[in-house]
């Protein structure tokens, strides 16, 4: 596993009316990470995966993705180079079955959007159902994805994400509304496919075991800048870090 | 001369739609339609007391009150069952207003164009540095420029209008506040009604009154506030000057093109800044 | 494998139909065809795509008086017309469509409206090349097609074809992405795919199929008039998707039927078709939202649930 920079922000700044979201944010990734972002709401976390994602422009600054410059692409020109997401707030298909909100992602990958004349239904029959299976959604096939239980919906935002073949996957708070044994599943399946695949995997989350029990690598956002960063025992010790955040966590 | 007065009467239709737009995100097709009920029922008021000088003065705030009565009707048997309905069906729900409105006064009114006399005030040209100017278009302008400035006064300076500035900003940020939406939304609907039946009447003795008028002006008002921008006072008054100046203009250069023209700068609009002149940016 | 069969009836019933009915009501059989297969067309921007066209009688026009213009000065076969109008149509929505996709909702439904009147006024106005409002008249089917049986059967032939072809277009990938687009354009954006581009090819489909139907009415009503592409006449396929039901592919053919029946049988009678046209959209808009498709599927989930759960099959 080679082990060169995959993901590099030079000096990112956004600012929405008056409020700075994003102030002078630089930052790296390397093949086969698997790190997390954290900061208290309303720290940029959000805003950090839109600028990366192509949802939202910078003011300025610049995004090198697998040595490309991405910082003013649009999103799916960004998808397609090897960038994928799964959002904190489910991003689904509602009137679509799950097995059509994976299969849309698959084809898409496929470059098969275009195809006018094959019945859907016949394609990406085999990758689809691995896919469910890897993400444990077998059982909820032909479930319309609005009527989805909580952690259902999230764990398909995953396999979406994931349908994309990505190189490089943000994952924004993957286990909230999930109950103890599903967040155990669901980050158990996030680190073998880092391990497993190589998948290079930047998260965020609230709940500190998971990002304690998982994250090679911390950074802190505090009102848009980056005020720790360091494997997880050393960002436990900053004390900016823990002044502004892990101070207030129970 | 005649594009400002072609403005003004696109004012007074286009500010009510606007308005209605703004603040409870409906577009009403049955706008115009509802304006030439108006023109049509100040006739009515006005035939049966032509021989009095004061008729048509009395005719028009008449069928303005008429109208806001219907207005006041529409809104709470159609239009609120639809505000927490998608777009297309609440476009629907307007556009199949106008097919009944227009079917309505054919039965109610017939065929025939109807005429209103002027009284002698304002039949006679007004003489401006030599330039005879017919003095009923005076009339329709001053009367636009009266709502003009009765709506900003409303809107600017009592309690109801900040609301209703409010509401179109953030319907939530209003909602929140405790404020009853319903009752605004009705209030606005039959304010919107009201000016649009005033206006109808008002522009009644300007030529005669045909059915299908609406048709043709509806297509102009929605122009009027695209390129104005939805929920904007200035915005529209400032688009019906605009689409009135290419009216004037165009008979120079292009007689035929006038509409051509209008909905060319529409689409521009459209394209380059949805949201029109005035209005607030927004996410397409 | 029950909807084939249902399908296959129908379709059988459409062949022998000239046998058990008088001319009039066949004429009445191509004009739900012919505004069937335009409303269609419509509902692969509407109900797939989710947005609301209304202009898209303009497309309907462009095929009308490409195939009109030709046959009467130009003597151009039928045959011949057809795909040229869908060329025709297609450039134009290419065109419009354009500028069009890069708005959603109100201002798109708006967009394509103004449009639509533009494309209007300029047949209108364009008095030398179209003979504007005066319209176009003798325009004569091929002596094949003369009556109204065979143009009866001729219409049905193309018409199918032309459902088979969106069909599959409907389901395959590219219609899936269109429903994907609908439910959540964003997402979309996401997965890697040029949601404009993809609006816009959609677009012109809708738009060659709308110009296929247009050039088919020429023929069959032997004169063409500019009122073809107004905005009027691009409520027509938005009446009769919502009557039928947006979301099933059948929808707006089914509303087809039914508004051309409504409207043959109403004017029989009376000069207010529009108001009664009126009443029946806002009674379906308040009452039965999802069409006569949407009413149906509602019982049949009523009843499904019913009914002890055996194999569950998709729809």
């Amino acid at each position: 596993m080679a082990e060169e920079v995959i993901l590099k922000v030079e000096k990112l700044n956004k600012a929405f009316g008056g409020l700075k979201a994003t102030n002078n944010v630089s930052y790296q990734m390397r093949t086969g990470e698997l790190s997390a972002i954290i900061g208290p709401n309303g720290a940029g976390k959000s805003t950090f995966f839109n600028l990366l994602t192509g949802y939202h422009l910078p003011d300025s600054g610049n995004i090198f993705f697998k040595g490309v410059n991405i910082t003013h692409w649009p999103p799916h020109k960004i998808t397609r180079l090897g960038i994928a997401r799964a959002f904190q707030v489910s991003n689904l298909y509602p009137r679509l079955t799950t097995y059509e909100n994976v299969r849309q992602a698959i084809l898409s990958q496929q470059k098969k959007t275009l195809n006018l004349f094959t019945p859907a239904h016949r394609l990406a029959k085999k990758e689809t159902q691995e896919l469910l299976e890897i993400t444990g959604l077998s059982q909820q096939t032909n479930m319309t994805a609005g009527n989805l239980p909580q952690g259902d919906k999230k764990r398909l935002e995953l396999a979406i994400a994931l349908g994309n073949k990505p190189d490089l996957v943000f994952l924004d708070e993957p286990t909230a509304g999930m109950s103890g044994e599903e967040t155990h599943e669901t980050m158990e399946l996030v680190k073998r496919l880092n391990e497993e695949i190589g998948l290079t995997i930047l998260f965020t989350e609230h709940d500190m075991s998971v990002v304690f029990g998982y994250a090679r690598r911390l950074t802190v956002l505090h009102q848009g800048t980056v005020i720790a960063e360091g494997t997880p025992e050393e960002v436990r010790a900053n004390e900016d870090a823990q002044r502004v955040y892990l101070g207030e966590e129970a | 001369m005649s594009g400002l007065s072609q403005g003004m009467m696109l004012f007074l239709i286009a500010s009510g739609l606007s308005l209605i737009f703004g603040v409870m995100n409906i577009l009403n097709f049955a706008h115009a339609s509802l304006w030439l009920v108006g023109a049509y029922f100040c006739h009515s008021i006005w035939f049966r007391m032509q021989d009095y000088g004061f008729a048509l003065w009395l005719s028009i705030p008449l069928a303005g009150l008429v109208l806001a009565g219907i207005g006041w009707l529409i809104e709470v048997i159609l239009i609120r069952r639809v505000y927490k309905r998608e777009l297309p069906e609440q476009l629907l729900l307007t556009y199949a207003m106008v097919l009944i409105i227009g079917d309505v006064i054919k039965i109610f009114w017939g065929v025939e164009d109807r005429i209103i006399v002027r009284p002698p005030e304002v039949s006679g040209p007004v003489f401006f540095f030599g330039i005879p100017i017919d003095s009923y278009f005076i009339f329709v302008i001053l009367v636009g420029v009266a709502v003009a400035i009765g709506l900003w006064l409303f809107l600017q300076k009592t309690k109801y209008g900040h609301i209703v500035r409010a509401a179109v900003f953030s319907r939530e940020m209003v909602s929140a506040l405790g404020i009853p939406i319903p009752r605004i939304y009705t209030g606005v609907f039959v304010l919107g009604i009201f000016i649009a039946g005033t206006a109808g009447a008002v522009q009644a003795p300007v030529g005669s009154i045909t059915l299908g008028m609406d048709m043709a002006v509806i297509i102009q008002a929605f122009c009027v506030v695209v390129i104005g921008g939805f929920g904007s006072l200035l915005g529209t008054l400032v688009g019906s000057i605009i689409v009135g100046e290419i009216y004037a203009f165009s008979i120079l250069f292009w007689p035929q093109g006038a509409l051509a023209l209008i909905f060319i700068v529409t689409a521009i609009i459209l394209v380059v800044r949805p949201w029109g002149l005035f209005g607030t940016p927004m996410r397409v | 494998m029950k909807r084939y069969l249902f399908l296959g009836l129908i379709y059988a019933l459409a062949l022998v139909l000239p046998l058990f009915i008088g001319e009039f009501w066949i004429h009445v059989a191509v004009e739900i065809l012919i505004l069937g297969l335009f409303a269609v067309s419509f509902n692969m921007i509407f109900g797939y795509m989710g947005q609301l066209s209304f202009g898209h009688a303009a497309y309907y026009g462009v095929g009308a008086y490409v195939t009109g213009m030709l046959m009467v000065k130009a003597s151009v076969p039928l045959a011949i017309c057809l795909p040229l109008s869908m060329i025709g149509a297609g450039i134009c929505a290419l065109i419009i469509g354009y500028f069009c996709v890069r708005l959603t909702g109100i201002y798109f439904a708006i967009l394509t409206m103004a449009f639509g009147q533009l494309i209007y006024y300029i047949i209108f106005k364009w008095y030398s090349f179209t003979r504007g409002d005066d319209g176009l008249q003798g325009i004569i089917a091929p002596p094949l097609l003369f009556s109204v049986n065979a143009y009866y059967y001729f219409t049905l032939f193309i018409a199918t074809a032309a459902l088979i072809v969106m069909w599959y277009i409907s389901e395959s990938p590219f219609g899936y992405t269109m429903r994907a687009i609908r439910d959540n354009a964003d997402r979309t954006r996401f997965i890697g795919i040029n949601v404009r581009k993809y609006m816009l090819i959609n677009f012109v489909i809708a738009g060659m199929f709308a110009g296929l139907a247009g050039a088919l009415w020429g023929p069959f009503n032997r004169s063409i008039a500019p009122d073809l592409t107004n905005w009027h006449h691009s409520g027509t396929p938005v009446f009769m998707t919502v009557i039928g039901g947006p979301f099933g592919f059948f929808g707006p053919m089914i509303g087809s039927v039914i508004y051309t029946f409504l409207m043959a049988f109403v004017t029989g009678f009376t000069e207010y078709w529009p108001l009664i046209i009126g009443l029946v959209i806002i009674f379906v808009v308040l009452f039965v939202p999802g069409g006569v498709l949407g009413f149906y599927e509602s019982k049949m989930k009523v009843f499904r649930s019913k009914v002890p759960k055996s194999e569950e099959t998709i729809p």
